[in-house]
């Protein structure tokens, strides 16, 4: 093992054009290749205050699941469903989930085809992030409906009585969409992870850990011809998994425009879902990588130009989602349908204005503090905006499903909506759920791609840390 | 246990499944080995079945109606030895098949799970079970001992029931030395009765509605609780009918009741100045001068403009139907006015019919003779009190202290069937048969006796009251021998033995011996102090849950009214011009308070009241009357004191001075309203005859297009829309789908439709009780139906609050008005409208495509099915859905071993068999009947031959009293439907979705005229 010099932090923290991935300049204070390793196989190792955030995040896994089970037991009268208001918070949840695990394949796929270097420090998170949202997204449906027991009826699967699926029904198309997106996201996070567990192997003293960490990594031996098999493999499903991003959101958009509702009945959709999603799951992601950065000591990794960069994307998706509110309101006032127009209305200035507001206020006008490149830089600011990105985010998807069921044609069946505890708690369930997958990953494998991160490393110890680090035995 | 006919009672509880594994078990047993086990005795309804009896094919039994005194005929449809359904009979002259919500859920009474399952005797504090021979014994032992000292202070009540019953109980009580039963029924339209005496000699002559061009109604609510409430929706919804020629409706009284709504003009006269009004108008149409009406509409709190324009349309339109009802201090003097004024516009016979009345307030007792009875009781003046299906303790005014007075009887026996507050104090209970279990007869028809028989085992160890007191008058030696040997025998010495019998029971219809009606002694009434509050109080007779003796049956708690839309619930109408006084927003509690009594209830916003006005409806408040009643709402009648109409001895329920507080506390509203206005929508729509005449406001966008089994073009005559599911055939093979109307099944060349006449739909409710009775629709108000733990909302009508209420078929009730109801002030000239909403099966239905796995999808003769087996609960249809007809299973309101469960023991006795039971977590909606539908056609194959045109119909178009449903095949012009859906009024509601919906509305007809009611 080389001798390396212990890296400076740069306080400075580089130029002020962070997106030119130009090594030496992007993590100036990355010095070598086994500082990285060091640094970031460090983070692995279990604290107190891990482990209590982990309590924490079961425990609320524990209401929500004693919630549920009570809510299987009983029907779904236990939660606050005020008929036309068929769908609620479950619903709600499960596009806000959803939306979040779109956030972490935009990263890591698209912006990697797009060779946006900032992606490098938090593609992984980010990455981990959409497998844990999807599947937290994925249990919602199953939640949500009235015989839970009966869910598998929605899958296409060879019975005696021939029966199918209705493939009209946007709720077949998101069985499909959605167990698509979770398998890439899976595959494209284990794929990458490939390398780091050989790394993590290596380190590994363990002999038990060890063996299972090299399952894990399928033998990598650090190899030209893996290494090549593995770039292209690793861009195939990047490219595989673009499309989905579009897609998967736009399927879920299509469960409401497909509906008579008005408010939902709208060719908007699609692209509005799509860009709320992503500017939830930037929202997502701050609100995770922000802690990670600061407690695990990455600040050098995930560097301001980083976070400043990652703010724009933020702030651009802003922006589309408040366009596509205004295009809504404009095109319910310039299609002169009457009830849409009472919808709408109805949805900003009466019954449901709270809603709307905080939707607007997170969702539209927050956000535009990020034109102050100040702002952008401050990780403070970043994940106090984030918090509240969930908050509207969360009441965006409430105020499409709520008061559009709740304000339809027939005025004798307007109705009102009062979520009870077993609402919220499945929804805290479902933070427990996504923390507890999302603690566990990162204490056991790496937050900040290792392979990656040192591909941009400056080259004056590129020869000796590879040959020794990687996995060259 | 041996009922009278000698066929073995059941008794045990049996649930439903259970019956039916061993229906099968025991069916093959019985073939095998020609015995039955013990276990099978236990359980099957018929032990030894009756001939031609097939399990599974329903038995129908006629009889009569005993829910209130009309007599309505109803045919009781029973299955395998139970009562499921009760339907009005169509040849019966009294309501000619049509039947109200009360008289249907006269099974909800004979399943009530309250009901007493065996005599009750009292020990100490409690009333204990004991058993009939016991029972009878100490009764004739204490009868023998009160006609001993003579008798004569014994007082029997009875809730009136017209028939041979009464002479005959009168005969029973002379036969121990007592003095003549009390007939009473505090719903009884006591004014008007001897008013009709007065002037006609007949307590209820028959109103011609079909023959009147103009109807005017003085408080006189004939479309809600007062009179004879089917014959007159019958004859009104046929009048109305009519279109052309179809009377003008006024309405004058202080609340705007159904029979308001209805009305096309609404006078909003005072209470208690109705008779004024009455006379004066009387003096100015019959030429005595207008002098009196300026007086007579300051009184009325009224513009004179409005009985000046009353007038003279009285004086133009003719000929015309005045009626009086009302319930304040002068409403006999109002009523004999109103009559009076009859006659001199000629409408006598023309009309009113005095000859052809009805019978069925004859031997009616006045509340002032009851009221009479309690102070002779409170005085320690009677010795022995019997009392039989009335509850005087709840339904009489606070003020006459019945239960305090009744407390001090020494002897007082209950024949009731029901646990209620009166006989809650009572000594001994002999529970009465219910009306489905027994004997008896009606002549509200002169000439034409309807009898009633029983359709059942008995459920309960019940006996008819009327075995009981034969068997009571047998231990009597001087009795013994002048009675037959049970009621039956006398019932069919009426008609002439038992042959007799046997041949009139079918129809349920004989020729009658005209009863001797025994006359009402005459008991001088007590006026009573009004008070001096700033509002007056109407009281009025809940339509849906009468005097209280429906608040133990959920169809009619969760039923909600006609008029406030209002369930579980007692509420204080006020007007919003008052709330707004008051401070007060809807829901906030108010505090009635009169010189009787105090109720604070949650305030109801109503624009058809006057701002002076407070109303609040009887029949809840109950605190012994089961499990569904007990703690549900407010009585009512605990603000009035003891005060009666001079004439007729009638209660004074309106008219009594009230103050009005804002209360502490705040209640959800137990409401079906969602907005009370349509927004400008088009869902209830109307035209007045003259737009109709010359084509305007007629729209004849939507379209019946496509020959009906050759083309699938979209639109109702086609058997399906062009894109309906399903398989279409297959166009290489050249094989024909099942939805091709040339298919060789046959089964696309139906379209099932429905037409509803807006025109004649008055907003009763029959309907939704019929669709609860045949379809097995849980109600889910009840306290004990919503989450167990930690409920964010609990007690009555819980559920309702969430909207959660399932109804298949609803009334909305919108009025045209511009704001929101609690924005309006004070103006009675408003429309109202009321359409029924349902399923509308829409051949291009929202719901269809966006079910993920076929629950719900398209026959192949236009109904949207909903399979319940299949349904996975994701809801997307309700979405889908603009109509809002879908219906979820929030809680196992039907799994028998939730707390939520709607139908406990033995309330499942009445489920339809040939319906399933939905369990929780599953959709469902309106089907059409499709059971009647298969059925029909089953029948049909049966007898090898093709449905007949209107062979059979739905449930709410047959219960219908206004007769504004009609049901059928649009594809075959053979059907009635096929007819109405050309007719220029037809539209479709929602057109503008192209839905191509299979339910066509009528538009309503409005009848404007010169008379508007100046604003008040």
């Amino acid at each position: 093992m080389a001798t390396l010099a212990e890296p400076g932090l740069d306080h400075n923290d580089g130029p002020k054009r962070p997106n030119i991935a130009r090594a030496g300049l992007q993590l100036p204070a990355v010095k070598d290749y086994a500082q990285v390793d060091r640094e970031i196989i460090a983070t692995l190792r279990p604290t107190k205050a891990w482990f209590t955030l982990l309590m924490a995040s079961i425990t609320c896994l524990g209401i929500g699941a004693a919630s549920w089970i009570y809510q299987i037991y009983s029907g779904l009268g236990v939660a606050g469903y005020s008929p036309p208001v068929m769908w609620g918070v479950y619903i709600i949840t499960f596009v806000f989930w959803i939306g979040i695990g779109h956030a972490g394949t935009l990263i890591s796929a698209i912006l990697y085809l797009f060779r946006a270097g900032f992606r490098t420090t938090i593609y992984r998170c980010a990455e981990a992030m959409t497998v844990f949202a999807v599947m937290t997204a994925g249990l919602f449906p199953i939640i949500h409906i009235g015989r839970p027991w009966k869910f598998f009826w929605l899958i296409p699967y060879p019975n005696w009585r021939l029966l199918w699926p209705n493939f009209k029904s946007p709720l077949v198309w998101d069985v499909f969409a959605i167990s698509t997106y979770l398998t890439i996201s899976v595959t494209f996070l284990f794929i990458g992870l490939l390398p780091d567990i050989a790394t993590l192997r290596d380190a590994e003293k363990n002999p038990i850990k060890k063996q299972m960490l090299s399952l894990l990594s399928f033998g990598w031996r650090n190899s030209e011809n893996e290494w090549r098999h593995f770039a292209r493999a690793y861009l195939f499903l990047a490219a595989f998994s673009t499309p989905l991003v579009l897609s998967v959101h736009s399927v879920v958009s299509f469960d409401f425009s497909m509906a008579l509702v008005p408010g939902w009945h709208t060719t908007i959709f699609a692209p509005y879902f799509v860009a709320g999603a992503i500017f939830s799951g930037m929202g997502m992601v701050y609100t995770i990588i922000i802690p990670i950065r600061k407690f695990f000591k990455l600040e050098h990794y995930v560097t301001l130009n980083v976070m400043d960069a990652g703010a724009k994307l933020t702030l651009f998706t802003s922006m589309v989602v408040g366009c596509a509110y205004i295009v809504e309101f404009f095109i319910a006032w310039y299609g002169g349908v009457k009830v849409e127009q009472e919808y709408f209305y109805n949805r900003v200035f009466g019954q449901w204005w709270y809603a709307a507001w905080i939707m607007l206020t997170c969702n539209m006008i927050l956000p535009l503090s990020l034109f102050s490149q100040k702002l952008r830089r401050n990780p403070t600011w970043l994940f106090i905006l984030s918090l509240f990105i969930n908050i509207g985010m969360w009441f965006e998807r409430f105020v499409i499903i709520v008061p559009g069921l709740s304000h339809e044609f027939e005025p004798w069946q307007w109705s009102g909506y009062r979520p009870t505890w077993v609402d919220f708690g499945i929804l805290l369930g479902s933070f427990g759920w996504f923390f507890m997958w999302f603690l566990l990953f990162i204490k056991q494998l790496p937050v900040i791609a290792i392979a990656e991160v040192k591909e941009i490393v400056p080259p004056r110890t590129r020869k000796s840390a590879a040959h020794v680090h990687a996995g060259g035995h | 246990m041996k009922d009278l006919t000698g066929t073995d009672i059941v008794q045990e509880p049996v649930m439903r499944r259970d019956f039916l594994k061993v229906l099968g078990v025991g069916g093959v047993a019985a073939t095998a080995v020609g015995c039955y086990s013990d276990q099978v005795e236990k359980l099957i309804p018929y032990v030894s079945s009756p001939d031609n009896t097939v399990p599974g094919v329903s038995t129908y039994y006629a009889s009569t109606c005993r829910e209130c005194p009309v007599g309505c005929g109803i045919i009781v449809e029973t299955r395998d030895g139970r009562a499921i359904k009760i339907e009005g009979n169509p040849d019966h002259p009294v309501n000619r098949g049509a039947l109200c919500g009360r008289g249907q859920s006269a099974l909800q009474g004979l399943y009530n799970p309250d009901r007493y399952q065996a005599p009750m005797k009292r020990q100490g504090n409690a009333l204990v079970a004991t058993t009939w021979e016991d029972a009878i014994s100490t009764l004739a032992g204490k009868l023998a001992e009160a006609k001993k000292a003579g008798g004569g202070s014994a007082v029997f009540i009875n809730q009136h029931e017209q028939g041979s019953f009464p002479g005959f109980l009168d005969g029973w009580l002379a036969g121990f030395g007592m003095p003549a039963h009390l007939s009473v029924d505090a719903e009884a339209p006591l004014s008007a009765i001897a008013a009709n005496r007065q002037s006609f000699s007949t307590a209820w002559p028959k109103h011609d509605f079909s023959a009147a061009k103009l109807v005017v109604s003085f408080g006189a609510d004939f479309l809600d609780a007062w009179g004879l409430p089917v014959p007159q929706q019958v004859d009104f919804a046929e009048a109305r009918g009519k279109i052309d020629g179809a009377p003008r409706v006024i309405y004058v009284g202080p609340r705007r009741s159904l029979t308001g709504l209805n009305a096309d003009t609404w006078i909003p006269a005072r209470s208690g100045a109705l008779q004024a009004v009455a006379e004066a108008v009387g003096a100015a149409v019959t030429g005595k001068g207008n002098a009196a009406l300026t007086s007579a509409a300051e009184q009325a709190g009224v513009p004179v403009e409005s009985l000046e324009s009353l007038v003279a349309e009285l004086k133009s339109v003719k000929p015309s139907l005045l009626l009086a009802g009302g319930s304040d201090a002068n409403a006999t003097a109002t009523a004999a006015a109103v009559n009076e004024l009859n006659k001199a516009l000629g409408n006598i016979g023309l009309t009113i019919k005095p000859s052809e009345g009805s019978l069925a307030f004859d031997g009616l007792a006045s509340h002032a003779a009851l009221r009479d009875a309690t102070e002779r009781m409170a005085a320690g003046s009677v010795s022995v009190a019997f009392v039989r299906g009335a509850d005087p303790a709840h339904a009489m005014p606070g003020g006459t202290k019945f239960g305090e007075a009744f407390a001090k009887v020494p002897f007082k026996v209950s024949f009731s069937s029901y646990p209620d507050a009166t006989t809650q104090l009572c000594d001994l209970v002999l529970p009465d048969h219910h009306s489905l279990e027994s004997w008896g007869d009606a002549e509200t028809v002169r000439g034409t006796l309807s009898l009633q028989q029983p359709t059942m085992d008995p459920v309960f160890n019940t006996r008819a009251t009327a075995d009981v007191l034969i068997a009571v008058a047998k231990a009597d030696a001087q009795l013994a021998g002048k009675y037959p040997t049970d009621y039956r025998a006398f019932i069919a010495g009426r008609v002439g033995g038992n042959a007799g019998l046997t041949k009139a029971l079918p129809t349920g219809l004989t020729k009658g011996s005209s009863l001797a009606s025994p006359a009402a002694k005459t008991i001088s009434a007590k006026a009573g102090p009004t008070g001096d509050g700033e509002y007056f109080l109407h009281v009025y007779t809940s339509p849906v849950v009468g005097d209280g003796r429906g608040a133990n049956k959920p169809w009619l708690q969760e039923l909600p009214d006609p008029v406030t839309k209002i369930a579980w619930q007692t509420v204080v109408e006020i007007h919003p011009d008052t709330a707004r006084k008051l401070g007060v927003a809807e829901g906030e509690h108010v505090t009635v308070t009169t010189t009787t009594g105090t109720l604070s209830a949650p305030a109801y916003l109503y624009i058809g009241i006057r701002p002076d006005t407070v109303a609040v409806a009887t029949g809840r408040g109950h605190t012994a009357y089961g499990r569904y009643a007990n703690g549900c709402g407010s009585n009512a009648m605990s603000l009035l004191g003891v005060a009666e109409d001079a004439r007729s001895g009638q209660f004074v329920l309106s008219g009594v001075r009230a103050s009005l507080a804002k209360a502490a506390g705040k209640s959800r509203m137990v409401t079906t309203e969602g907005s009370a206005r349509q927004h400008d929508r088009g869902i209830a729509q109307a035209v007045t005859l003259e737009q109709l005449k010359h084509g305007e406001g007629v729209v004849h966008a939507h379209v019946f297009t496509g020959q009906a089994k050759t083309e699938f073009l979209p639109g109702l005559r086609a058997p399906v829309a062009n894109d309906a599911q399903g398989d279409l055939g297959d166009p290489k093979s050249g094989e024909k789908g099942q939805y091709d109307p040339n298919h060789w099944s046959g089964a696309a060349k139906r379209r099932w439709a429905m037409v509803v006449d807006l025109a004649r739909c008055t907003g009763c409710s029959a309907c939704v009780t019929a669709c609860y009775a045949e379809n097995n629709i849980p109600t889910v108000g009840a306290p004990w139906q919503g989450p167990q733990f930690w409920p964010d909302r609990t007690g009555f009508g819980a559920n309702v609050t969430r909207n959660r209420e399932m109804a298949w078929i609803r009334l909305e009730r919108y009025f045209e008005i511009d704001r929101e109801p609690k924005d309006v002030e004070f103006n009675p000239d408003f429309d109202t409208r009321v359409i029924p909403m349902m399923c509308q099966h829409c051949g291009n239905a929202p719901c269809e495509p966006v079910c993920p796995v076929y629950a719900t999808y398209h026959s192949p003769d236009g109904l949207n099915v909903q399979v319940y087996n299949r349904c996975v609960g994701t809801r997307y249809c309700s979405n889908g859905c603009p109509y809002k007809v879908r219906y979820f299973n929030w809680f196992g309101f039907g799994e028998t071993d939730r707390a939520q469960y709607a139908f406990p023991e033995p309330l499942n006795w009445q489920l339809n068999p040939d319906v399933t039971v939905r369990g929780k977590g599953v959709m469902e909606k309106c089907t059409f009947c499709v059971q009647r539908i298969r059925e029909a056609e089953h029948r049909a194959r049966a007898e090898d031959r093709e449905l007949e045109p209107d062979e059979f119909t739905v449930a709410c178009a047959q219960a219908c009293p206004s007769r504004a449903i009609v049901f059928g095949d649009a594809a075959d012009e053979q059907w009635a439907v096929s007819k109405l859906i050309d007719d220029s009024r037809a539209y479709h509601v929602f057109e503008e979705l192209n839905t191509y919906t299979a339910v066509v509305y009528l538009r309503k007809i409005n009848h404007p005229s010169s008379l508007t009611t100046a604003k008040a």
